[in-house]
């Protein structure tokens, strides 16, 4: 490329690489068997240029995985001397502490793509496998085997050996090899295509191409946080779940100084014998999806976001944990981080940030063995709740938020597989925060198991404490489960149910924004008559509005 | 021998044929839409035809085929009628819930679409049924009557039934039907084991509902047209066309109106698949490019194809429709800078209002203005000089955005079009490689306002040689009506092992849908001879979720061998569309699908030019034309479109006009007229 502000250029070829990822995404979740994967989406696919950062990222992929495919390359390079990686090698990796997703199910796949007999990028695949169930959460080595980045495909050879290895940790080994054929094939696809593309461009053009879209990126990054105020900005909020007794405080302190941002989160407590710890990986992942709803949701994902970002965490805490901090429910962690950082950014960026979410990814996870269709099963949901009031209107009802954005598992298909049945899935009235905007409403989802031995494991948030509202607006509802009568009670997050019992998972409604004088009448109306709303807080929101009207 | 006559109504144009049976020949006539009531436009244009025609009368029309959007502007602007639902107890809030994502991660100004029924119209009943088909709570028919009677007193129109598993047991959604009779008669009643008889409960419920909700209104559209078509004397049955591509009578749309939802964009397809296939070109991808967006999609071995479904406006829709893909690039769109300096074009489009900035209204350059400032598109003029623009409004608009960039007009101009051509070409990609399919395989045949004159570029962008420029290529959705068949679709879900040595349990389903099929041919009045069937298996791997269309190749019984061919057929699908296959893997089937087809007896388009034709005869200008190789103006012939005649031979660079659309050659491009005076371009090859 003769000139490497060719912008027109640099449009052309991100065009193509969004292709790419986009192909690799729908590969895997159309050719997946389990239905974590191939319902649910969990998963995501990555493009890295040959040093490991990020030049291209599925939009529709979870931006947790996008962060946990970070320090992927730079792991693998660092076990692996540079004559032992060459063209045909598939790496397999899942270990958050060695180089891998930032939780043990997250399997990691990537192949590195020479064009020319040199190596110029990386494709990788991420997937939540859900298998692992019922091992407890005490430490990393009860959550599932632990992979560190190795050759899982050597020279284009499988290697059955570790293969064999592997499946023999997994409880339902079958769609796991089904779920590796995916994203294997997936990459495939992405080494195919990125090869058609390299033959178009010549290689230099692409390595070019690959550094100015970060500089790009970079550039508009830079652009949005020089238009935030300067400051110091601290906030702290409370954090609860099941595995825990009591709450945690964790605090954060944002600095904007110029076109540069630090997030800082010193102070918080030391990493704890349960499953929400994160590794730095999942606690970056949170700040820089953060950061890009602040910023621009258009902003193109790459690591040149990274660049004006620094992130202050304490080694050894939970947002910074170290080996052999267990991690599995670490996405409820970074919820709340997403949280923090928009209370502390509110008074700067009172127009961009929501009221606080439901605080929680909840997930609901049930195994045993499944009598009917004589298989074992592990079946995985996590369940929206409320999204925090924006400052021009009220909040989404019942979603995924934040961090994650899977899809639930419809119910046809899910009885057809599992000894389970669903009774109802539904809003739950009066749950979203009042406000001039109203904060969104929690979901209730009530799941009947229909064998015996179900082992049910819950991992949420915010059944202490409320998502807070801003500038006057009120908390929503708290998360709860409850147990249908007679049915062993839920203690540490877990239980085990009987055929008959079913547990009623209620997640958090979200804040609301605003003073609820504020609001428009005929909006309260229509969610009393919707019922969103009690007659009773439709009377305390007319009751607020008399009182603070003028005389 | 009479007249067919084909009226496609568009956004802002409303496109009609004329084929003359008798003299062989094909009229063509435009006219502007009207939104407010549609049918003004289509009986005005239709007299102007019969004019155009020679003094036809309408009693002549023997053929009457009508594309709308009736129902997509339904469901875009939320005007259907107040609808009523009732689900399975429990499950009320699913319509809201949905899958569960959000619709856009990164933006927490997005908002999910509108429910088309309010919470207070979703009602639950007792009732449910298993995954197995049994009937684990009976439907508890007094509170079916209780809340029927309800939703008739809160003023609903229509009533939505969605029940868990449906598809495999419809008897409690069958006895609510029944109550709503009784109680309600004039409701508008939706069954999901009606509309949609296949699994996976969110989608089923959102297509139940969405046909609930357009129905009445595209009901009273339909037969108000009907009705004042006959009142001027047509005496033929006026058919619409399906997502699926095909036509039905007006009568038969009424029933399942959902499946015209997404019919828009279908004939163009159809048309042009036709047209290609009679001149030889059977695998072609067809860029239909327009004002604001830009459809296209693949054709093989002349059949267009075909998917279960897509999203409007953030509502699944499952009916059967042609594979298109939509991207926001057209004529219209908006050319901007964003905060990283880089060069955007579109989703924004000028639209018809302000329009582009040579229409001397809007300021902000877009696609059209770039065209104007290289002189691609005729820089005084527009549509055969019914329509002055100005070029210096043009110029003025891209200066905005150059003087940013540091590039002149020109420069700035081929920056737009190479942007916007990346943006068509990753449209491409999604209906070519992500399934499987290579363009390059392929002949690009552009059609729309638009398509011809991006098609040389876009070609080039993906590695595609040869180019088919129809010879209507502004009025392709109203030829394509007068080409398609008479067509519905027949489906049910029904999870199979598939077992090749015991094929009685498939034959019997597929059987059972060939009845349905037949008493619809019985229904339609279809003549023996022209009655087709269709039949596919979508089939998986045993515990995946996502099927792939296994087409059968005969109509017989299927014996053991026949089903092992399926089962290879299946394997190497795979293979083509994920890169690897498992025979020896359990497969299973899901949905069984019959699409009963009644040829009509279509226009003849098949009559060849002789070859008489010289490029000469249709030269009627030249005109400084911007290139980037060698950058700069460069005089170059202007071709009539009118005149080129079988046989004519053309080298790029040259521009081709007609009346509402121009064909641009660029450097290297080779173009011959062929017998059915289709532009045959094959692409230089170089990149421009």
């Amino acid at each position: 490329m003769s000139d490497t502000r060719d912008t027109i250029l640099i449009e052309v070829v991100s065009s193509a690489l969004a292709s790419i990822v986009e192909e690799m995404s729908e590969t895997l979740v159309k050719a997946a068997f389990s239905p974590n994967i191939k319902e649910r989406r969990d998963c995501t696919a990555s493009l890295f240029d040959a040093e490991g950062q990020a030049i291209a990222q599925d939009e529709g992929g979870s931006p947790l995985h996008l962060g946990s495919l970070m320090g992927i390359v730079k792991a693998i390079r660092e076990r692996h001397a540079e004559d032992a990686i060459s063209e045909g090698d598939v790496f397999i990796g899942n270990d958050p502490y060695t180089g891998g997703g930032s939780h043990l199910p997250d399997i990691v796949l990537a192949s590195p793509i020479y064009v020319d007999g040199q190596l110029t990028a990386w494709a990788a695949t991420l997937a939540h496998h859900a298998d692992f169930g019922d091992r407890g959460h005490a430490h990393i080595y009860q959550e599932a085997i632990r992979i560190p980045p190795v050759h899982l495909v050597r020279r284009g050879v499988l290697q059955e050996e570790l293969l064999q290895l592997i499946l023999l940790n997994c409880q339902i080994p079958t769609e796991r090899l089904a779920d590796l054929n995916a994203q294997q094939a997936a990459i495939r696809t992405a080494v195919d295509r990125y090869l058609e593309i390299c033959a178009r461009y010549g290689r230099a053009t692409m390595r070019d191409v690959g550094r100015e879209l970060l500089d790009y990126t970079e550039r508009r990054t830079r652009a949005a946080i020089a238009a935030f105020p300067d400051g110091r900005y601290e906030f702290t909020d409370r954090f609860d779940c099941p595995e825990l007794e009591g709450e945690l405080e964790l605090p954060i302190t944002v600095t904007v100084a110029g076109d540069e941002i630090t997030f800082d989160f010193t102070g918080a407590p030391p990493q704890v014998r349960a499953s929400v710890n994160v590794v730095w990986t999942g606690l970056f992942a949170a700040c820089y999806y953060t950061l890009k709803t602040l910023i621009d949701p258009d902003i193109p994902p790459n690591a040149g976001l990274y660049r004006p970002v620094t992130i202050v965490a304490p080694q050894g805490s939970i947002l910074n944990c170290e080996e052999p901090a267990a991690v599995n429910g670490r996405s409820e962690t970074c919820q709340r981080v997403v949280d923090l950082i928009q209370g502390a950014l509110a008074s700067a960026l009172p127009k961009r940030v929501t009221a606080a979410a439901n605080g929680a990814n909840t997930g609901v996870h049930f195994s045993g063995w499944d009598p009917f269709r004589k298989r074992n099963f592990v079946y995985l949901e996590t369940i929206g709740g409320g999204s925090g009031a924006r400052y021009n209107k009220d909040g989404l009802d019942g979603v995924q938020v934040h961090m994650t954005n899977t899809s639930n598992l419809p119910v046809e298909s899910l009885e057809s597989e599992y000894p389970l049945t669903v009774e109802s899935y539904e809003l739950i009235g009066d749950s979203g925060g009042l406000g001039q905007h109203r904060g969104g409403l929690g979901i209730r989802r009530t799941v009947r198991a229909e064998t015996n031995d179900v082992h049910f494991w819950l991992d949420t948030s915010r059944q202490f404490s409320k998502p807070w509202g801003l500038f006057g607006g009120g908390p929503g509802d708290s998360a709860r489960c409850a147990l249908s009568e007679g049915a062993q009670p839920v203690v540490r997050g877990y239980t085990v149910l009987r055929s008959g019992d079913s547990a009623s998972i209620e997640t958090a409604g979200a804040g609301g924004y605003g003073d609820p004088a504020l609001r428009d009448p005929a909006l309260v109306e229509q969610d009393l008559a919707a019922g969103k709303i009690s007659a009773a807080t439709a009377a305390a929101y007319r009751n607020a509005g008399r009182i603070s009207a003028p005389e | 021998m009479g007249l067919r006559v084909g009226v496609d109504t568009g956004g802002t144009f409303t496109d009609l044929c004329a084929w003359d049976e008798e003299a062989g020949t094909l009229h063509v006539h435009k006219i502007s839409s009207t939104p407010d009531d549609p049918s003004r436009a289509i009986l005005d244009g239709v007299e102007q035809l019969l004019h155009k025609a020679g003094g036809r009368l309408i009693s002549d029309v023997t053929y009457f085929a009508h594309g709308t959007t009736v129902g997509t502007n339904t469901l875009l602007t939320g005007t259907g009628v107040p609808t009523g639902l009732i689900t399975t107890l429990g499950f009320r809030d699913l319509l809201e819930l949905g899958r569960g994502r959000r619709p856009d991660m990164y933006d927490p100004q997005a908002d999910k679409a509108t429910p088309l029924v309010p919470r207070s119209l979703r009602r639950e009943v007792h009732e449910r049924v298993r995954f197995d088909g049994s009937v684990a709570v009976q439907l508890d028919v007094d509170e079916v009557r209780r809340t029927v009677r309800e939703l008739k007193d809160a003023g609903v129109r229509a009533i939505a039934v969605c029940f868990l598993y449906s598809y495999l047991r419809p008897d409690h959604e069958q006895e609510v039907a029944q109550i709503i009779t009784e109680e309600f008669p004039e409701a508008y009643v939706s069954l999901s084991s009606v509309v949609l008889p296949e699994f996976r409960e969110y989608e089923r419920l959102s297509t139940v509902v969405t046909n609930a909700f357009v129905g009445p209104v595209v009901d009273r559209y339909l037969s108000r047209l009907r009705d004042q078509l006959a009142s001027r004397g047509l005496l033929v049955v006026p058919r619409v066309t399906q997502s699926n591509g095909g036509v039905i009578p007006f009568s038969m749309a009424e029933r399942i109106p959902v499946r015209l939802v997404l019919s828009g964009p279908s004939t163009g397809v159809v048309g042009a698949a036709e047209i290609c296939l009679l001149a030889g070109h059977p695998e072609i991808i067809t860029f239909d490019m327009g004002g604001t967006s830009s459809d296209v999609s693949l054709v093989r071995h002349g059949e267009p194809q075909v998917t279960a479904g897509m999203e409007l406006d953030g509502r699944p829709i499952r009916a059967p429709m042609l594979d298109i893909h939509t991207v926001g690039a057209g004529g219209g769109s908006i050319a901007w800078i964003d905060s990283g300096e880089h060069l955007r074009v579109g989703p924004q489009s000028a639209g018809a209002n302000p329009g582009p900035a040579c229409y001397g209204v809007g300021l902000e350059p877009s696609v059209t203005d770039a065209n104007v400032a290289l002189h691609l598109l005729n820089p005084e003029y527009l549509l055969n000089g019914e329509m002055p623009i100005s070029e210096e409004a043009s110029k003025k608009a891209l200066g905005t955005i150059g003087d940013r960039l540091g590039l002149d007009v020109q420069q700035t101009a081929l920056g737009i079009l190479r942007v916007v051509t990346a943006n068509m070409a990753r449209a491409i990609r999604v209906v070519s490689v992500q399934r499987g399919y290579d363009p390059r395989d392929y002949a690009l045949v552009p059609f729309g306002g638009a398509g011809p004159l991006h098609a040389s570029r876009l070609a080039r962008e993906l590695g595609m040689t040869r180019i088919v420029v129809p010879q209507t290529p502004g009025a392709q959705s109203a030829l394509g009506l007068l080409m398609t068949d008479v067509r519905t679709d027949f489906m049910r879900t029904q999870i199979t092992a598939f077992d090749p040595s015991d094929p009685a349990p498939i034959n019997a389903v597929l059987q059972a849908l060939s009845g349905e099929a037949d008493a619809w041919f019985d229904a339609e009045g279809s003549a023996p001879e022209d009655r087709h069937q269709v039949r596919r298996l979508e089939m998986r791997y045993r515990g995946q979720n996502f099927e792939l269309p296994i087409d059968l190749d005969s109509a017989q019984q299927l014996d053991a061998a026949a089903l092992e061919e399926v089962l290879d057929h299946f394997h190497a699908a795979h293979e083509r569309v994920y890169g690897y296959a498992s025979p020896g893997d359990p497969v299973e089937i899901v949905t069984y699908r019959v699409q009963a087809v009644g040829r009509a007896d279509r226009v003849d388009v098949s009559r060849k030019d002789p070859e008489i034709g010289s490029a000469d005869e249709a030269l009627v200008a030249h005109r400084d034309i911007y290139l980037s190789e060698p950058r700069g103006f460069v005089r170059c012939p202007v071709y009539d479109r009118a005149l080129l005649r079988h046989g004519a031979e053309l080298a790029g660079p040259a521009v081709i006009e007609q009346m509402d659309t121009t064909t641009v050659l660029l450097p290297g491009d080779n173009c011959r007229v062929d017998a059915h005076r289709n532009l045959v371009i094959d692409v230089g090859g170089t990149d421009e």
